[in-house]
């Protein structure tokens, strides 16, 4: 079975400026979570932002379905079944809870199951049925990554990628977004996070991927990656084991 | 008692009209973050359009209101495209876009001097210059007339921008424009279409000012700085700030200039302008600058 989205070789950046990427590597099996760790710089919000059609792919390749991404904008990218979520989130501070819902359906062709879906949103996450009529600027930070997170169910997306969804949350808050993220791979969506703690990202994911200088080091399951020593040396602390 | 709520009613008139010159200029600056220096001598071009149809072929200002909005709009549309679409990925896209405004404000005014000359003109439809009397307080037909019909173009707009599909890209890109992409909203087309309703409101707003203030070619340099007051007081980008500010300063101008002299009434709005850019530089309803 080929993957769900293969990055081969690839080179990207912002602009004219230099190369972040070069040579980054990456397999998505379907259904699966996967987690891409390594230090601060590496380069790895860069990658999803490649994916996602927000940066030139400048040399290599991204295949979704076996079909290639190579040129085409967010949006097209976005309709072919790849949503993502930024570690700003990307949500609409002035907006009300179900506007951004709402939003999160504005690239639907087909608009007349728009208001059912957002209901059924609603009804599995009641916490924004509750502040429905909030602006999301104002909600908690685990609110907010909440309703990001929930809004990508719009479009019933095959791929979801989650730049640090735990990015200033409290650990308890942080240990629900991973649920939630769990529930949403168990029904078949795909999961790709960049996550800055490794461990807690690698715990919770199926299989990792360790960037480094805009490069892939290595990947595989995420017991493996974790159980590597040169990686429990750079990225884990050196002791923890698994 | 009858004098204060005079004045009051004076102000609010005037507010009203202030606040659609002001609502467009603040749409622009929200979704595309260009301090539209321009905005107000499209004002004049709108003015002078109504003017003359109501001169050459006694086109009443309110009929011709809406063809002036469109006409402006379809400059706006033009403005756009050849001045400004170029600069959206420049990384000096700011300092660019001011220059850019304050030339396209000295071309449009240059224009309308060789054409119409520096004459003061007004419009003068018969409602124009009656008044309606309660009591002893009088309102004068023209502001009354032109304050209602901003707030109706002003109601029109929140509404759309709240409720319509197309209104809610405008909001969202206003917000975040990378989030509004990454849903999929065409950026490009919301900057297009946001710059030609903000420019068709300048047009609508030249209607009415027509014929409650006179005219001619240099007078938007006054507007600039009265109009960046109720924008930056409103905060800038949020057009209900803006409606509200508007309210605020033509109020409080007028009582400037029952109560301390006719002279300082223009005054309130620089002091005020500078007032919050030392106080409350973000205005009452804007995102701290840092944030925004
Ligand atoms: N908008 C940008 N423009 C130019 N360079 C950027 C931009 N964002 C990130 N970079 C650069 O790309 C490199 C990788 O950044 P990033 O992908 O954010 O790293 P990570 O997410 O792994 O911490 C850094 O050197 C950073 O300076
Ligand atoms: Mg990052």
């Amino acid at each position: 079975m080929p993957e769900l989205l293969d990055v081969s070789s690839l080179t990207a950046g912002y602009g004219d400026g230099p190369a972040i990427l070069d040579g980054a590597h990456l397999t998505v099996q379907p259904g699966k979570v996967h987690c891409i760790i390594g230090p601060n710089g590496a380069g790895k919000s860069t990658l999803l932002k490649a994916i996602c059609g927000m940066l030139k792919i400048r040399k290599g390749d991204v295949k979704f379905k076996g079909e290639s991404l190579k040129g085409l904008r967010p949006d097209q990218i976005l309709r072919k079944g790849i949503c993502f979520v930024p570690q700003e989130r990307a949500l609409f501070p002035k907006m009300t809870v179900r506007e951004n819902l709402r939003m999160g359906g504005y690239s639907l062709a087909d608009k007349s199951g728009l208001e059912r879906a957002i209901d059924e949103i609603e009804e599995r996450f009641p916490i924004l049925r509750e502040r429905r009529d909030q602006h999301a600027g104002t909600m908690s930070g685990g609110q907010q990554q909440t309703l990001a997170m929930a809004r990508t169910l719009i479009v019933k997306p095959d791929i979801v990628m989650l730049d640090e969804p735990s990015l200033g949350l409290a650990p308890k808050i942080v240990q629900e977004m991973f649920d939630i993220m769990k529930v949403m791979a168990s029904e078949g969506i795909t999961i790709l996070l960049v996550e800055q703690n490794a461990l807690m990202g690698l715990k919770n994911a199926d299989w990792g991927v360790v960037l480094d200088l805009g490069r892939t080091l290595f990947e595989g399951p995420a017991a493996e990656v974790m159980a590597d020593p040169r990686i429990q040396e750079l990225y884990l602390g050196g002791k923890k084991a698994a | 008692m009858e004098q204060i709520i005079q004045t009051l009613i004076l102000g609010l008139a005037l507010g009203g009209v202030f606040a659609l010159m002001g609502s467009g200029l603040s749409l622009v600056f929200g979704v595309m973050r260009i301090v539209n220096l321009a905005h107000p001598s499209l004002i004049i071009a709108g003015a002078y359009a109504t003017y003359w149809a109501f001169k050459l072929w006694g086109i009443d200002p309110l009929v011709m209101l809406p063809v002036a909005a469109i006409i402006l709009a379809a400059i706006g549309v033009l403005l756009y495209k050849l001045v400004f679409e170029r600069e959206a990925r420049s990384a000096k896209y700011s300092e660019m876009t001011v220059l850019l405004t304050f030339a396209t404000a000295m071309i449009v005014e240059g224009a309308l001097g060789g054409m119409f000359t520096n004459t003061q003109r007004v419009t003068s439809p018969s409602y124009a210059t009656d008044a309606i009397f309660i009591g002893n307080i009088f309102i004068p037909t023209g502001q009354l007339y032109a304050g209602i019909v901003s707030l109706l173009i002003i109601s029109a707009l929140a509404l759309f921008l709240k409720y319509s599909r197309f209104g809610n890209a405008i909001r969202a890109t206003t917000q975040n424009r990378e989030a509004a992409e990454l849903l999929g909203v065409n950026v490009n087309l919301v900057c297009i279409m946001s710059f030609a309703i903000g420019i068709g409101l300048a047009g609508a707003a030249g209607s009415l000012v027509s014929f409650v203030f006179s005219f001619f070619p240099a007078k938007h340099w006054e507007w600039v700085a009265v109009l960046m007051s109720l924008v930056v007081l409103g905060g800038m980008g949020s057009i209900l700030g803006t409606v509200i500010a508007s309210f605020m300063l033509c109020v409080v101008a007028a009582f400037v200039g029952a109560y301390v002299g006719a002279t300082w009434s223009t005054m309130t709005f620089f002091l005020a302008l500078f007032l919050i850019l030392l106080i409350r530089p973000q205005g009452l309803f804007g995102e701290k600058p840092e944030l925004a």
